[in-house]
């Protein structure tokens, strides 16, 4: 399961990244937060395959399906 | 130490800690200060307020040392120069105390480079106003005592704790320690293991401020209410764009006029009169016009962005705009170009990803601007009926103007995705990861200031070019007859000569020359027909201009290719130069106006020969 799977108001835990992902993406993730072990809730998925809103900590970041399909939860 | 006698400070946060707030508040510069990621562009330097042997340097805001997009490269790599080169005394990290863990996974970075480098350091937690509002607390006296270094709690925004920041700047002089803890684990997560270890010991407890901005997102991206409020706001902006600049950019214009009425007859008369009349106060004075309608639309973006709405009209746009190879970012600078080209432009510094900033330029001058309404309004005019269909409710010509202007739009977002699909390396770039500002009522004093810099800036520095070349046509139209006939002059004869350019789509040479200056800036067009058919005042006076036109004989073929050539090619000088500021050379403005003049011919060339087929 990704995290852009993760449905409004569900929250998960981080297990990974894909292996396609860049490595420099994968340092920003976990600079932001986004890193293996931590909670991410899904506040808000709106429609249309808009993207999605995560929060983190006490931060929320939007994410499109490109890059939160490369972060695998769990 | 340092090559100058000013102490240097430099401020380096992540983006939206409020760091160009708090160099505002330190300096009392103008630094554009607002509620979207990645504002700051350059670096900015001013001296304080409060000690004029103190200098502050605001750098671009970054999330980490290990640079990500171009922009941060160039930040990081400024951030790091200047440390090599010892041209800093003292380094101020700031961090949004209300997501301190965030902050710290930067602060923590900046500390080891502080640390490499022998420079003293101190954290500014900023923001301390909006935990005390929700009383929550954090622990900076804990947070300095782990870190071995001064952490002072502030408010850029309403200016608490600044006077305990100058002193802690004044008594900065010992470089920080290197950090250690007793966690263990790879380098890659030992920073935000560390800040989150640190947040939870020292930092706020609590999750309201989340829960606002939550129940606020519900309703401005929701599936209904989300759309319908950002249509609502879009068409505030477009009211204000059009409305509210309206009766000042009428009053600029009765401004310039009064003032030629007072100074021209002072002016001996012959080629200086005429250039003062001509150049000075109808060319100058015709970009002039433009700058009421740049301060409101600056400040209008503004607000949104302040409030934290810009990003989430990114967020709505996001979708549609990446399949045209753009990004949700490009949304406010396409729309700011609707009115006109030269605000989209700076706007489209938002955009942190080159290569779609770079997609938004190529966007941005085929938007429909209101310097091509004039020239609509009277090609319409000529051509179509103002009967209306559908019982009164549709007027052919409201649906002529409604046409071209989706044209316009239409080539935009086709250009793009063109483009964008030519090229490997325009299809792969940064993710879209956008951080959701808090909502926050707007700050007035900084907006107001931003917008009046961005037209000082409009003036000053796009002025100048559009001076020269108002020079430059003015002499081709004067000379050598002194304006006796516009026919006669340099430029009425290289109408003559590009005649044969415009002959197959129906144009004669007056039909060029008037092409040819409106390169200047596009309405110069009807200005310039109208002399041409002898009628003082045509931009007013489009009915009787158009008869004129109708009466000439112009085939209708004529007309449609008329209204797409203007839709498309870039005949914006204001544009070319604010472009050539904003991108650091004319290689990109250059392009464009070739490609865009080689693409509106063709298109009008093509249109001209369907409807003389059909019509």
């Amino acid at each position: 399961m990704t995290l852009w799977d993760l449905t409004q108001g569900a929250s998960a835990k981080v297990s990974s990244f894909k292996s396609n992902i860049q490595s420099g993406y994968r340092t920003r993730l976990s600079e932001l937060g986004f890193h293996p072990g931590e909670h991410i809730s899904c506040v808000l998925s709106p429609s249309l395959g808009a993207p999605k809103l995560y929060r983190v900590n006490n931060t929320v970041y939007s994410l499109d399906d490109s890059i939160a399909s490369l972060i695998e939860v769990a | 130490m340092p090559v100058a006698s000013a102490a240097k400070i430099a401020l380096i946060g992540s983006p939206n800690s409020g760091k160009s707030l708090l160099f505002n508040r330190l300096t009392g510069l103008n630094q554009k200060v607002a509620n979207f990621p990645g504002i700051t562009v350059d670096i900015a330097s001013g001296q304080s307020i409060d000690d004029s042997s103190i200098q502050y340097l605001d750098f671009p805001g970054v999330y980490s040392l290990q640079a990500l997009s171009g922009e941060e490269l160039v930040a990081v790599e400024a951030f790091t120069r200047a440390l090599e080169e010892d041209l800093l005394d003292t380094v101020i990290c700031i961090v949004d105390s209300t997501r301190l863990e965030k902050g710290l996974i930067f602060a923590l970075q900046v500390l080891e480079t502080c640390h490499r480098y022998n420079k003293p350091m101190l954290i500014a937690a900023n923001m301390v106003d909006v935990l005390d509002q929700h009383s929550m607390q954090f622990d900076p006296q804990g947070l300095a005592e782990t870190l071995k270094i001064p952490v002072l709690p502030i408010s850029a925004r309403t200016g608490l704790g600044l006077s305990e920041l100058a002193e802690a700047i004044a008594k900065a002089n010992v470089p920080p320690q290197k950090f250690e803890s007793d966690i263990i684990a790879s380098d890659e997560s030992i920073n935000h293991l560390h800040a989150q270890q640190l947040a939870e010991q020292h930092g706020p407890k609590g999750d309201l401020l989340i829960n606002t901005q939550t129940r606020l997102d519900s309703f401005f991206l929701h599936s209904w209410f989300g759309g319908l409020s950002f249509f609502v706001i879009m068409y505030l902006l477009f009211q204000s764009i059009f409305t509210w600049a309206s009766p000042v950019m009428d009053a600029v214009e009765a401004a310039i006029q009064w003032l030629a009425a007072v100074v021209l007859p002072i002016i001996p008369a012959g080629v200086a009169t005429d250039f003062a009349s001509d150049a000075i106060f109808g060319g100058i004075g015709a970009f002039l016009v433009f700058v009421p309608q740049i301060f409101v639309l600056t400040l209008v973006v503004g607000m949104l962005e302040d409030s934290g709405y810009l990003a989430r009209a990114a967020v709505i746009c996001h979708k549609p705009l990446r399949f045209f190879g753009l990004t949700g970012k490009s949304f406010i600078p396409m729309l700011s170009g609707v009115a006109c080209a030269i605000p989209g432009i700076y706007a489209a510094r938002t955009v942190e990803s080159t290569r779609k900033r770079w997609l938004t330029y190529l966007a941005i001058p085929l938007m429909p601007c209101s310097a091509r309404l004039p020239v609509y309004t009277l090609i319409i005019a000529a051509f179509i009926p103002a009967n209306k269909a559908l019982g009164g409710l549709v007027g052919w010509q409201g649906l002529a103007m409604f046409a071209i202007y989706l044209l316009g739009i239409v080539c935009a977002l086709m250009v793009t995705a063109i483009v964008s699909r030519s090229s490997a390396e325009l299809r792969t770039d940064l993710p879209f990861v956008l951080e959701m500002p808090p909502y926050r009522l707007p700050s007035w004093k900084p907006l107001l200031r931003n917008a009046w810099n961005r037209c000082k800036h409009f003036v000053t520095k796009a002025g100048k070019v559009i001076f020269m070349v108002t020079v430059v046509i003015w002499i081709l139209g004067y000379f050598p007859n002194y304006g006796e006939s516009l026919g006669g002059s340099w430029l009425g004869t290289m109408g003559q000569w590009i005649e044969p350019i415009f002959e197959p789509i129906g144009l004669d040479w007056r039909y060029g020359v008037a092409i040819l200056s409106s390169f200047l800036a596009r309405e110069v067009f009807v200005g310039t027909l109208g002399t041409m058919f002898g009628i003082e005042g045509a931009e007013e006076n489009f009915t009787s201009l158009a008869q004129q036109i109708q009466d000439s004989g112009l085939p209708l073929g004529s007309g449609a290719a008329l209204l797409v050539f203007f839709a498309i090619a870039l005949q914006c000088v204001s544009t070319l130069a604010v472009l050539q500021r904003e991108t650091g050379s004319w290689r990109l403005p250059v392009q464009l106006f070739i490609s865009y003049s080689i693409f509106a011919y063709v298109a009008a060339l093509t249109v001209f020969n369907l409807v003389e087929l059909f019509a």
